[in-house]
């Protein structure tokens, strides 16, 4: 499963760089994104609601949201 | 001019400078104050337009851009900006005259001619959507600058004049618009009009002209609506307070108008069919509501006209084919 941090970004250049790796999720692939504040997950949860998606949502701590996203 | 005469001094007299910023409006150097004849029901309310598209690269923006970028620790670091445009314009030609990198993002909905002007520049230009940022709402260039400013992986790599809460947004005008009004005027100016953007402009010439004459009225402008077609303006009313450009002080304010696009580009297009001045929207605006007070009152007044119309072409060609 490919991996995208972006736990070092802020929104919205969180969601542009999650805008891309989803732009890039083949058939039946899965991808692990990890967001490092609330305005990013918020951000990029709105995104894969527009494009019909729904990730599996794990908090591992307090600024650590790991997202996995299947097509 | 061939090097060895490069290090001759400007002369504004002669019109003769040593590089292209030298051109930047000042003191010694003012942008010029055009009396509007034809376009003005009353003449007993006398209307000048301060015609800042005479600036080197435009638009009022020249003045501030230079102020801000040789004022910034840029070190190896790349110069970045959300900008309506203008600001964009004069940031990049004055970064080009100094070899700074420099990138800027630009709303989608800003006229072709800019992004293309930008580009022509050189500025690695970020075409950015509005709805982009949920903390900055209807404002998606302004919440990417903010991002690759404060993102741990790039902050390293960027730096930003930030107009939006850059003091010397408004000392620039203090120090220079303000002083060129007041004396172009001879200290006779009763009302002073300006639109509210980074309200840099509106501050700092508010400021200064009420240190000189307390009675001095100042009329600030925004649109009527959040979603407008006049670039650079913004509207103030139902912000939030954290959106509100931190350098506006109210104080100095006595009233705000809202105007609507159709208002403002009928009032652009008289003044260019009437008076013979091309200028761009946000002036229209301006001078539409100065027009609504010359009905009912007397004195003088002077409109900021922040930039010229031909950065405005597309713009101003869907307004001509509706009519």
């Amino acid at each position: 499963m490919k991996e995208y941090d972006l736990s070092n970004y802020v929104c919205p250049l969180s969601k542009i760089k999650a805008s891309e790796a989803l732009d890039s999720l083949g058939e039946s692939e899965t991808i692990k994104v990890i967001l490092g504040d609330i305005d990013s997950l918020k951000s990029v949860a709105q995104e894969l609601k527009k494009r019909g998606l729904k990730p599996s949502f794990t908090r591992e701590d307090e600024s650590r949201f790991v997202l996995i996203i299947a097509r | 001019m061939s090097k060895n005469q490069s290090n001759t001094k400007s002369n504004h007299d002669l019109r003769v400078y040593t590089d292209i910023t030298q051109l930047i409006a000042g003191r010694d150097n003012p942008t010029p104050l055009v009396k509007v004849n034809r376009s003005n029901p009353n003449q007993d309310f006398q209307i000048f337009l301060k015609l800042e598209s005479y600036n080197p690269f435009g638009s009022i923006k020249d003045r501030i851009a230079y102020m801000m970028l040789t004022s910034l620790e840029i070190g190896e670091k790349t110069v970045v900006e959300p900008s309506s445009g203008n600001t964009g314009i004069a940031l990049t030609c004055i970064a080009n005259a100094l070899g700074i990198p420099i990138e800027i993002a630009v709303p989608e909905k800003i006229p072709e001619e800019k992004k293309i002007l930008l580009k022509f520049l050189g500025a690695n230009v970020m075409e950015v959507d509005d709805a982009l940022c949920p903390l900055f709402p209807a404002e998606g260039a302004r919440g990417l600058v903010n991002a690759l400013i404060h993102s741990p992986a790039t902050k390293d790599s960027y730096v930003s004049p930030n107009q939006y809460e850059n003091h010397l947004n408004i000392q620039t005008h203090y120090q220079t618009t303000g002083p060129e009004i007041w004396k172009q005027t001879q200290g006779k100016i009763d009302y002073f009009f300006a639109g509210y953007g980074t309200c840099g402009t509106i501050t700092g010439i508010g400021k200064y002209l009420k240190e000189q004459n307390p009675d001095i009225k100042i009329i600030g402008i925004e649109p009527e609506s959040m979603d407008h077609k006049l670039p650079g303006m913004k509207r103030i009313t139902g912000l939030s307070e954290d959106l509100i450009p931190k350098i506006l002080d109210r104080s100095v304010i006595d009233e705000s108008v809202q105007v609507s696009d159709e208002d403002a580009y009928s009032a652009a297009m008289e003044l260019a069919r009437k008076d013979g001045i091309p200028v761009g929207p946000t002036t229209g605006a301006i001078l539409c509501v100065a027009q609504q007070y010359a009905k009912t009152h007397k004195g003088l007044a002077v409109v900021i006209s922040p930039d010229g119309a031909f950065k405005y072409a597309s713009f101003y060609k869907d307004i001509i084919n509706k009519k």
